[in-house]
């Protein structure tokens, strides 16, 4: 289990981390989620040892994080680059041989993961000459090749197509059975909804909200239905208890308020227009982030 | 295997491996050669042929003998130098024979002609006048020519013996023997103690600013694409700066080892006889210092520039601070006990480059060596000190350039 303890990191002019805690668990994806700008970088390199914390502590299974820790934490960060002009095969036994891999088994293990991710072929060819996407699956190869213990993935699914983002999900999922703690830090939240366990969301370097997804989602989800109907829309809006009403061409969003249940204003519809579907919301992540994250910085 | 060998390997073979730095490996010293050879050949290399040129003596008394010795003068293979041509024509003014010959010059007829006329206080003066005015071999050769040939006439005035004369006259050179700490005297060629000073100068000029340029390239590749967060999530920011380092500084320094060996290949056995050391051992001790000296510099300034261009031209400021000690050797060569070359010795920026040129022209004192070695060994400590706590910001700042102020609060932490 890796520990968040009250972390601090505060530059001259800003504070970028204030005060935040957190734990992940084995075997589970937990999301750490959160606007541009609002700490989770930050956050990241600190548990990395990349930055040193203001005050506050990371702990790995019980113990403070030390220099050996290094060996065991993968990285995938954000911006993606490697070097140009040198081999695939070179680039992967060069970063695992830093994180302490000895090279035979580097060699061994990157043939093993390209054949892996359907890539075999440009094991001996320059990085420049491959797509984009391969580039990238590359990169995952660096992180994740010397079977760290904890995982960082930073926006892993941007840039790949969705067979690849299928193929990257496939690996990230088993890759936590075999009881490994991931990071996965993203704005899609759509695929957060999907992955995640456990939620943290970050704002201007503090805990939003925190928790299992759908604890979070009965805790912050609105009471929302959706309508698929002809007719006249205009007369929707005068049925009581709607707070909120988004019409697009065919169907309608409506969020009702608290004490109003959906089958009260499906009685209502009926008689008003024709529907053709009626659905109870999950509440989406997206929205519940939004809607808090709007909330915190008024 | 220790982390920063396994930067340091990585850096070395990627960057050998590029076609840049094989391109650089030989032409290079081929730009170098042409550079310090071709200039001096061109300049020795004159063509052998006979060059017709006139004579107008408004007094008259030189026309035969400076005729004489001028023709007798060959190329060695019997071929003679000069044709020389009376163009003085009785009862023509000279204003009018003059303008004749520089018809004829310009015509490319002849190549240039001699003016002879007395000033006011009937002492021959003498003018060559040519297209070219640049032309100082045969200039040489026609004003020594001349100053003989008037040397001996002057004397046959006095009835004087003119081989007694140039026996008289005969030029004595002096030669110039160093005196050594030890009592020990060597000959002193001052040539080619400027040449190897010179040379050793030039590479470590070219060691320093081609592995402090791939430093900084390195490093700016690195920070554009973030790399730099997967190495320092790898290992610790001093790992990464040490195995640079290493790794980029033997790069240089196999380089510079190549050029050796072509130099030696080509050249062989006479740049046995040219190179000329005395104190071989200081000068590597000076070579290798300068080189750690600025390649720490480099690693602290490098981390913090953010783009390609700003790293272009923190290279060639730095190259100019290295280029100073180039053009203040030759005076420094010429007197290298000047106040000026002391100061520059005991400067750490200038006082590798300054220390091998005084090395190989005088006795240096031991002390002042043992006071510079010190002054380098702590100015290196302290600029890895300084660069090293950049180095661990510097890295993992992007965008915006850090100001002085900023830089200085980096150095103040910890």
């Amino acid at each position: 289990m890796l520990e968040v303890i009250n972390l601090k990191k505060e530059y001259q002019t800003a504070t970028a981390v204030d005060g935040i805690s957190f734990r992940v668990e084995k075997g589970k994806i937990f999301g750490l989620l959160g606007p541009n700008g609002a700490g989770k970088t930050t956050t990241i390199r600190i548990i990395l040892d990349i930055l040193k914390p203001t005050s506050g502590e990371i702990r790995f299974d019980g113990k403070p994080i030390d220099k050996e820790f290094v060996n065991h934490t993968g990285y995938l960060p954000e911006e993606r680059g490697l070097y140009q002009k040198s081999r695939v095969i070179d680039i992967i036994r060069y970063f695992s041989e830093l994180k302490n891999v000895h090279a035979n088994q580097a060699i061994e293990n990157g043939v093993e993961w390209l054949k892996r991710l359907e890539i075999s072929q440009y094991k001996d060819r320059k990085l420049e000459e491959l797509s984009k996407g391969n580039q990238q699956k590359i990169q995952f190869i660096t992180a994740i090749l010397h079977n760290p213990d904890v995982l960082i993935l930073d926006e892993p699914f941007s840039g790949f197509d969705p067979i690849n983002q299928q193929l990257i999900k496939d690996i990230i999922l088993s890759y936590v059975d075999n009881g490994k703690t991931m990071i996965l830090s993203t704005h899609q939240m759509d695929m957060a909804e999907k992955l995640c366990d456990e939620i943290f969301l970050i704002d201007k370097g503090k805990e939003v909200v925190g928790g299992n997804i759908n604890e979070v989602r009965k805790k912050y989800g609105k009471n929302s239905i959706r309508v698929d109907f002809s007719g006249d829309k205009s007369l929707i809006s005068s049925i009581p208890g709607i707070v909120e009403i988004n019409v697009y061409s065919n169907y309608a969003e409506i969020e009702l308020n608290e004490s109003t249940k959906p089958s009260e204003i499906l009685k209502k519809l009926v008689d008003i227009v024709e529907i053709r579907n009626f659905t109870i919301l999950e509440p989406s992540l997206n929205k519940i982030f939004i809607d808090l994250i709007k909330k915190s910085s008024e | 295997m220790k982390k920063f060998l396994v930067i340091a390997k990585w850096e070395f073979l990627e960057k050998l491996r590029t076609k840049a730095f094989i391109i650089s490996l030989f032409v290079t010293p081929l730009i170098l050669f042409l550079f310090s050879y071709l200039p001096g050949k061109l300049a020795n290399e004159e063509d052998q042929t006979t060059k017709p040129i006139g004579l107008i003596d408004s007094t008259g008394q030189y026309t035969i003998p400076l005729t004489e010795k001028l023709s007798s003068l060959s190329f060695g293979n019997n071929q003679p130098r000069y044709l020389v041509l009376n163009l003085a024509k009785k009862d023509i003014p000279y204003e009018q024979l003059k303008s004749d010959a520089n018809e004829k010059v310009l015509a490319k007829k002849i190549d240039g002609y001699i003016y002879i006329k007395y000033d006011s206080l009937a002492k021959p003066v003498i003018e060559y006048r040519s297209r070219s005015v640049g032309n100082f071999h045969d200039l040489d050769m026609l004003e020594a020519t001349f100053n003989e040939m008037y040397r001996q006439t002057e004397f046959r005035k006095y009835n004087l013996d003119p081989a007694l004369v140039s026996n008289i006259t005969k030029k004595i050179e002096i030669k110039s023997i160093k005196v050594e700490e030890e009592g020990k005297e060597s000959k002193t060629d001052f040539y080619a103690k400027f040449m190897t000073s010179y040379i050793f100068i030039i590479l470590l000029m070219i060691t320093i600013i081609s592995s402090g340029g791939m430093l900084i390239r390195s490093l700016v590749e690195e920070k554009s694409n973030r790399l730099i967060e997967i190495l320092v999530s790898s290992c610790s920011a001093n790992d990464m700066l040490a195995g640079k380092v290493l790794g980029l500084s033997l790069l240089s320094l196999f380089q510079v080892a190549v050029w050796i060996v072509l130099a030696v290949g080509f050249a062989g056995a006479s740049l046995a006889t040219m190179i000329n050391l005395d104190s071989l051992l200081l000068v590597l001790v000076y070579f290798m210092l300068g080189f750690v000296l600025y390649t720490s510099l480099f690693v602290g300034l490098g981390s913090v520039v953010t783009t390609e261009q700003e790293a272009q031209m923190l290279t060639s400021y730095l190259s100019l601070v290295i280029l100073l000690p180039i053009i203040i050797a030759m005076p420094i060569m010429q007197n290298p006990d000047l106040l000026l070359a002391q100061i520059f010795s005991y400067f750490p920026l200038t006082s590798p480059a300054i220390m091998i040129l005084r090395l190989n022209n005088v006795a240096v004192p031991a002390i002042e060596i043992i006071i510079t070695v010190g002054i380098l060994i702590l100015s290196i400590y302290i600029t890895i000190l300084f660069s090293a706590k950049i180095f661990r910001i510097g890295i993992l700042s992007y965008g915006k350039r850090p100001g002085i102020k900023e830089i200085i609060s980096w150095l103040r932490k910890e």
